[in-house]
């Protein structure tokens, strides 16, 4: 057993040495990012270890992250080419798409061509050469993220990312679509455990809209193991609209945290829906906040947890501002010996009359030893609204079961069918049909490899 | 506090404001000892009260782990730091000599209740109740006790019990909640000087209802009370638990141990009415009510439900919980919390479903009015082997006025795919069709709130005893007199 401190011993070393890696991304030692940076170091340093007395990490357990040693990995393409990435690893779509391997932009990966004017989608690599100012203004205008250890460390020490700054008035065509392709054939020794930190900023101005999509994706070799942290940082100035779609399907050794930071100005409205089918151990936090009123946030998503996993969706919507309305509805299906872990909190201001809020979280338990830790919060410090919030945990319903058998299914078909059925809810919220039929296809595929159809799994 | 005499009449804010009705001090001469904790005050209550060795151990134990331990933080409530020092940990009303019937009590005690509208010489005719009062720490009247022990039910004081019936006493007590279990729970394992003990035997059906008016009432005396029921196979108990105490400035702690054992086929029923001072509309003095209560359902089928009406105690901290280990058990809990002023209340409950088939309930319905601060905080855990389990939440809120708040914080545990478990929750305020409704039918607003409010409430209300229903709706109207408009 090893004790207490040892833990947090470990954990203070892990954090040591990332923060005594080199800086990939700036190497200019005036730069402004640098000052930014160092900032971003010292919070990492004076903000308390994490452990699982505190709130946002009782489900978790994180102690196995700080035993590996994730190194920043080197640039390369990995040999990756186009029909590879095309054929087997991405959804068909129309897009602008960034490629990222292991972090890194792959320039010939990617696709920006004909983008028109009024819209700026990059890599923060390139913005910072291009177009520092405005990218200088997000970093200023942003919030500083240096509240918690791991938004704090990805501050200090991400290696690149994307940036997107929309105009006024404009509407883009096709998603904006940034793959995350993490690999471990890229690096010279096969059983590195890699580092990849990510950062994205997009801006929508008055009155734009654009859809992106994030794609995590990574070859599933056997011992493909690294941590990827992505934080994401949204404003939404007055009227504009992102439709956002996130789908991570990360190797089953892989350590996944996204933070995504989504700041809200009048009539703004963010939708977002996302699919969770891999990592060993993958949290994605939403941290949302109406700085204005009328705003409207919906945030759907689905996660299957197989053996071994643990899949942890972590909300926190503020509702700082009267007559503002959030929808959050996320799914759960538990096919294997893993962990699901559901954190939602509302949080109703003072000032925030006339605030709509619903939050609902369900859970299908497929088999035995699965285990599901939910935690639906409603902070309400204002009377006149409407708040609810609902959960459930439960198997699959005999009656559903009996009614589709005695209709001449068979037993694994009909199971999968009320699967998908489940699954229904969430999926008609991507509102890009290619994209959809292409998540739908993976859950079913995820599900289907790992026999959650075949008979009775419950094992009595 | 201080008021200057007063001359004019009450304006409308007095009135609206009602104050607290049962604020009064008795003054009977007592044995109190001098604020302060350490182990030398801990031997001089056991020895006070004559306690055999084990349980000065006991406490002695408890003591010396609570000093390890750091006062909790994690509540939703807020309350300057609690100086266990400047509290006196004994205080008895001074005896004379032991009184046999209601004719030896002190009259001055005998007042007091009937000041809060229990006199005993009713209760005794009334409904069939039997009542342990315990005034401050010890128990000083226990009536109808013949009745009961033709049953061979034992009810008496904790201290009377450890006397009478050490080896049950030793057996089950601290086996629910452990003398280590949490901050408060071991500050009272170590410094309990009353409380009431229950022993229903095998396959009866304690011929009535059992209750326990507590009062506190020395000034700064925290009140560590210390209850322990125990059902035996196939019977039946309902107990029932009201609270009331003098107004006063300071702080109060309050920090109660309850502990239930249900047995196979056995159904224990614990309600309570908690109307302890609440402090001033500033939120100064009121009392903190940090409780631990717990039932352990061990036996197959066993049953416990507890009910309970929270309107009173500046802070309530409170989670009556129910462990249910034996097959088929069920736990069921009914709550009503109200806070108005700068009342603040965290409470909910723990369901541990350990058992197959075991199945459990929640309802919560809290109400905020004023500046008060409302929080449901529950945890549902279905365990590996609990297959078949079922749990049903519902938490409503409701708001009055825009400066209260609700919190609803529920955790749900599932670790068996067989395990069903549903939580709803709602929070909203009453609807300007629901008043206009009312009015229109000739309802002045105040009682259309209180009568929408009594219908929010009526699911809970349903499982109080009949008298205690009566009383929990009076004792409601009264707590939102003014709160509302």
């Amino acid at each position: 057993m090893i004790s207490r401190q040892q833990r947090q011993q470990e954990q203070r070393e892990w954090f040591m040495q990332v923060l005594d890696q080199d800086d990939l991304l700036i190497k200019d030692n005036t730069h402004w990012l640098r000052q930014y940076r160092k900032d971003a170091r010292q919070a990492v340093n004076s903000l308390p270890l994490l452990n699982r007395k505190q709130e946002a990490w009782r489900y978790d357990h994180i102690e196995k992250l700080f035993e590996n040693n994730f190194v920043q990995p080197d640039e390369s393409t990995g040999g990756f080419t186009n029909v590879e990435l095309y054929d087997n690893l991405l959804p068909p779509l129309t897009s602008y798409r960034l490629v990222f391997i292991n972090g890194y932009y792959a320039v010939s990966l990617s696709n920006l061509e004909e983008l028109h004017d009024g819209i700026t989608v990059c890599s923060i690599g390139d913005a910072i050469h291009l177009m520092p100012e405005k990218l200088a203004y997000s970093f200023i205008y942003g919030h500083k993220l240096h509240k918690d250890k791991f938004s704090a460390l990805n501050d200090a020490m991400f290696n690149d990312g994307v940036f997107i700054n929309i105009d006024q008035g404009v509407h883009l065509d096709h998603p904006v679509e940034i793959v995350y392709l993490n690999t471990n054939h890229a690096t010279s020794e096969d059983d590195r455990e890699n580092l990849i930190q990510t950062r994205n900023i997009i801006f929508l101005h008055e009155g734009s809209s654009v859809q992106v999509i994030e794609n995590f994706v990574s070859d599933q070799s056997e011992n493909n193991k690294y941590f990827h942290s992505n934080v994401t940082e949204i404003y939404l100035d007055e009227g504009s609209k992102l439709e956002h779609y996130r789908f991570q399907d990360e190797s089953r050794q892989a350590y996944h945290l996204s933070m995504l930071y989504v700041t809200q100005k009048k009539n703004s409205h963010y939708h977002s829906a996302s699919l969770a089918l891999g990592g060993a151990w993958a949290r994605t936090e939403y941290k949302v906040n109406f700085e204005e009123e009328q705003s409207e946030c919906d945030l759907y998503g689905l996660y299957a947890v197989g053996d071994e996993q643990l899949i942890d969706f972590h909300l926190d919507v503020q509702h700082r501002q009267p007559l503002c309305r959030s929808r959050e509805q996320f799914k759960g299906i538990l096919y294997g010996k893993g962990t699901a872990v559901f954190d939602g909190r509302i949080l109703v201001d003072k000032h925030a009359q006339k605030s709509d809020a619903v939050l609902t979280n369900d859970n299908l338990l497929l088999v035995n030893d699965a285990e599901v830790n939910t935690k639906p919060q409603l902070e309400i410090y204002a009377d006149d609204v409407k708040c609810s919030h609902g959960t459930t945990v439960g198997r699959l319903d005999k009656e559903h079961l009996f009614y589709l058998r005695s209709r001449g299914i068979a037993e694994s078909e009909a199971r999968k069918m009320l699967c998908q059925g489940f699954a229904e809810d969430i999926m008609m919220n991507i509102r890009n049909e290619e994209l959809r039929l292409y998540m739908v296809d993976s859950l079913t595929r995820t599900l289907n490899a790992h026999n959650v159809s075949s008979g009775d799994n419950y094992g009595h | 506090m201080s008021s200057a005499p007063k001359t004019s009449q009450p304006t409308v804010d007095d009135l609206v404001s009602s104050g607290y009705q049962h604020g009064f001090v008795t003054s009977i001469e007592s044995d109190t000892f001098p604020p302060g904790l350490n182990e030398d005050v801990i031997r001089l209550i056991s020895a006070r009260k004559n306690e055999p060795e084990w349980v000065l151990d006991w406490r002695l134990k408890a003591y010396r782990r609570w000093l390890t331990l750091e006062d909790p933080q994690w509540a939703q409530a807020k309350h300057p730091d609690i100086d266990f020092q400047a509290i006196s940990y004994y205080s008895a009303p001074k005896k004379r000599e032991g009184p046999k019937s209601l004719d030896e009590v002190d009259p001055e005690l005998l007042h007091a209740y009937e000041k809060l509208g229990i006199p005993l010489e009713e209760q005794k005719a009334l409904a069939g109740v039997a009542v342990d009062a315990v005034f401050d720490s010890i128990s000083v009247a226990t009536t109808f006790k013949e009745k009961l022990a033709e049953a061979g039910v034992i009810f008496c004081s904790m201290s009377e019990a450890i006397q009478k019936h050490p080896e049950l006493v030793q057996k089950y007590l601290g086996s629910v909640v452990s003398y280590a279990d949490n901050f408060y729970a071991c500050l009272n394992a170590a410094v309990f000087t009353d409380g009431t003990f229950v022993y229903i035997p095998e396959g009866v059906r304690c011929p009535m209802e059992l209750s326990t008016y507590f009062r506190i009432n020395e000034a700064k005396t925290g009140q560590f009370e210390r209850t322990l029921i125990i059902a035996e196979a196939g019977s039946y108990v309902s107990y029932l638990e009201g609270c009331t105490a003098p107004m006063r400035d300071e702080n109060q702690l309050h920090a109660a141990v309850v502990e239930l054992i249900a047995m196979d086929d056995a159904f224990i029923k614990y309600s309570t009415v908690q109307n302890w001072y609440p402090g001033n509309e500033q939120g100064k003095g009121g009392i903190y009510n940090f409780v631990t209560k717990r039932g352990a359902c061990r036996g197959k089928r066993s049953h416990i439900s507890w009910t309970q009406v929270e309107t009173g105690s500046a802070i309530t901290w409170k989670y009556p919980s129910c462990i249910l280990q034996g097959d088929d058990s069920v736990g069921e809990f009914y709550s009503v919390a109200v806070t108005r002023g700068r009342q603040q209340a965290d409470t909910g409950t723990k369901m541990l479903h350990i058992g197959r088939n075991t199945r459990s309930t929640i309802v919560s319905k809290g109400i905020s009015a004023g500046y008060g601060q409302n929080t449901y905080r529950g945890l549902v855990r279905m365990s590996k082997r609990a297959e078949g389990g079922r749990n049903h939440t519902q938490c409503d809120s409701l708001l009055l006025g825009d400066k209260c708040a609700a919190n609803t914080f529920p955790y749900i545990e599932v670790m068996n795919p067989d395990a069903e478990v549903e939580h709803e929750a709602t929070t909203s305020k009453i609807s300007e069709d629901q008043l206009f409704y009312c009015r229109q039918r000739g309802l002045s607003e105040e009682d259309a709130v209180s009568m929408i409010v009594n219908g929010f409430c009526k699911e809970v209300f349903n499982e109080l005893p009949m008298e205690f229903a009566v009383e929990a709706q009076k004792l409601l109207n009264l707590t939102l007199e003014g709160a509302v408009g």
